[in-house]
């Protein structure tokens, strides 16, 4: 069969194909703006696309013009993206994801959530001692406009706890803390691509960091501003920071020791199971910055609401993290 | 080129775009999100507290969730990627998932350590499928759309059987250069033809008589008579 007499041949089907496909794709051109809601017929896609992929090894095979080859490619390039296409979005998935999915990826990963856990709270405990006891090594950490803005913000004559005068306010905050959390949090996992090295950094420098703040205050006498103000949001925050460490851990420990797979796969694999975790942090920190902005830094709040609200907070995340899910499928 | 095999058993041909194509791509994204930010900024401004909240949420969202809002849609690409012709695809060469778009993005931070995308750049060029490193960890591909490839126009050339019997890639051959006949000098194409002389029988002789014959025959392989 010559080239032409191919082409004369199943003309027609490529080009009612190349219509069906163009109508899916939503491409411009296609078909004149048709009823959208008339019925694209799959059964007549998926045979006409298993042709084309028969005629494009023929025509391979066969060394056949470029231009026909080409055609070819495209429509069996466009056709398995249309029939292979995978479905996961909608409400229903997200409900599946936060109801099981994320809470069982962080038990399967626990000992990556331990690690995370121990490399954050250690430096956080150590520096906030020694700063309790030689509070001038604040100094080493912050400069000395930042000390005293911090003490500052958490004085007991602040009118809103967490924050240098009163020039903001809480939605503007809120916008803050998510810009600004959240993007800590991404952190912490995407430095798990070298080798871990990454996470280990920013966990213990962030641990470090609020360890600091937290004995200098303490040592100044403003525990009771500042331990309601952290308390409630910490709940959030600090386990978001830690399970996104834990998955940048993941990651670096899949590189490290990729067991039977190659490095490669053991990255894919790894990633693949982490991004359920990003999902769930991603919305962790995000009522983390509400909470924050609207009502730690309430000073109408008695402490000791405060305190009890933080405990309830506390209970809930870790029951979530460790008993949610466990009975479905 | 990198190849995916479909279920049907045949093998996709995916094309990698390198360094420069995504430079631009990124240029213009980049571009595109400080007009969106800018022209938000000089409306949202007017709201007080929160416009400045609603300013720095879609900071954060231009910021980490542009490239996947757009990836997501049925076209794989941002408005700049689409303008230089790419698209963001699986190893396997279907569409992107969520989850896939999600991580490639967000490692985005590891790719721009030690500056500028140092990693990212040294990881493109060194590598054949032009990945960097979000791309390796998601399993994911930047391709060029593949291009419309011209009909062969040599109507105007009567067909001419070939003088001897020729193989399959003596055909392909010669149709690839018909192909390209119309993007040659005249004295090019007379060069060119004089190297497949021998299909029309007139080995050792070159011309625009000569070029005309040898294109008989790719008229006469591909089909015409």
């Amino acid at each position: 069969m010559t080239p032409l007499q191919f082409e004369a041949l199943y003309q027609a089907e490529w080009d009612e194909l190349e219509t069906l496909l163009d109508r899916v794709l939503g491409r411009s051109g296609a078909g004149r703006r048709r009823d959208p809601s008339e019925e694209i017929p799959g059964a007549r896609v998926a045979a006409l696309y298993r042709r084309a992929c028969e005629q494009l090894a023929l025509a391979r095979a066969r060394a056949y013009p470029t231009y026909i080859v080409d055609r070819l490619e495209r429509l069996t390039a466009d056709g398995h993206q249309v029939i292979y296409r995978g479905h996961e979005f909608g409400f229903a998935r997200l409900k599946q994801m936060l109801a099981i999915e994320f809470p069982r990826a962080v038990r399967k990963q626990w000992r990556y959530v331990a690690a995370a856990s121990a490399i954050f709270v250690i430096p956080t405990i150590a520096v906030g001692l020694l700063i309790y006891w030689r509070p001038e090594l604040i100094l080493a950490v912050v400069s000395p406009e930042t000390a005293a803005s911090f003490e500052e913000m958490y004085s007991p004559g602040a009118e809103s706890i967490g924050r240098v005068r009163d020039a903001s306010t809480d939605w503007i905050m809120f916008g803050y803390y998510i810009r600004n959390n959240i993007g800590v949090a991404f952190q912490c996992f995407a430095g798990g691509l070298f080798a871990g090295v990454g996470s280990l950094f920013f966990l213990a420098y962030n641990g470090a960091f609020g360890g600091a703040v937290a004995g200098y205050l303490t040592e100044r006498g403003l525990s009771s501003t500042f331990y309601s103000f952290v308390a409630t949001h910490a709940a959030f925050e600090l386990t978001a920071i830690v399970l996104s460490g834990a998955a940048g851990l993941r990651i670096g420990h899949a590189l490290l020791a990729p067991g039977r797979l190659t490095r490669r796969q053991a990255l894919v694999e790894a990633t693949r199971e982490s991004a359920t975790i990003l999902y769930g942090i991603t919305a962790m920190l995000v009522v983390a910055a509400g909470i924050e902005a609207f009502w730690s830094s309430a000073r109408w709040l008695a402490p000791a609401v405060k305190y009890s609200v933080a405990a309830m907070c506390w209970v809930a995340v870790l029951a979530y993290l460790t008993m949610q899910g466990r009975r479905a499928g | 080129m990198v190849t995916a095999e479909t279920p049907e058993g045949i093998l996709l041909e995916l094309r990698p775009a390198g360094l420069s194509a995504r430079f631009y791509a990124f240029a213009l994204d980049a571009l595109i999100r400080i007009a969106i930010l800018y022209a938000a900024a000089i409306g949202l401004l007017f709201l007080g507290g929160l416009g400045v909240a609603i300013l720095f949420i879609l900071t954060f969202l231009l910021e980490w969730f542009y490239p996947v809002a757009f990836e997501l849609t049925p076209s794989g690409a941002t408005p700049g990627k689409k303008v230089f012709g790419l698209r963001v695809v699986m190893d396997n060469g279907l569409p992107v998932t969520a989850a896939a778009s999600v991580t490639r993005n967000l490692l985005r931070v590891a790719d721009f350590l030690p500056f500028g995308y140092g990693f990212a750049i040294v990881s493109i060029l060194l590598r054949r499928d032009c990945k960097r490193l979000g791309d390796i960890a998601a399993g994911t591909l930047v391709l060029h759309e593949p291009r419309k490839a011209g009909r062969i126009a040599l109507d105007s050339v009567p067909p001419l059987a070939p003088a001897a019997p020729l193989t399959p890639e003596d055909q392909a051959a010669l149709i690839a250069f018909a192909a390209r006949a119309p993007r040659l000098t005249g004295e090019r194409l007379d060069e060119l033809a004089a190297l497949a002389a021998v299909v029309s029988g007139d080995a050792g002789r070159q011309g625009p008589e000569v070029t005309r014959r040898v294109l008989g025959v790719a008229q006469w392989a591909l089909g015409r008579r």
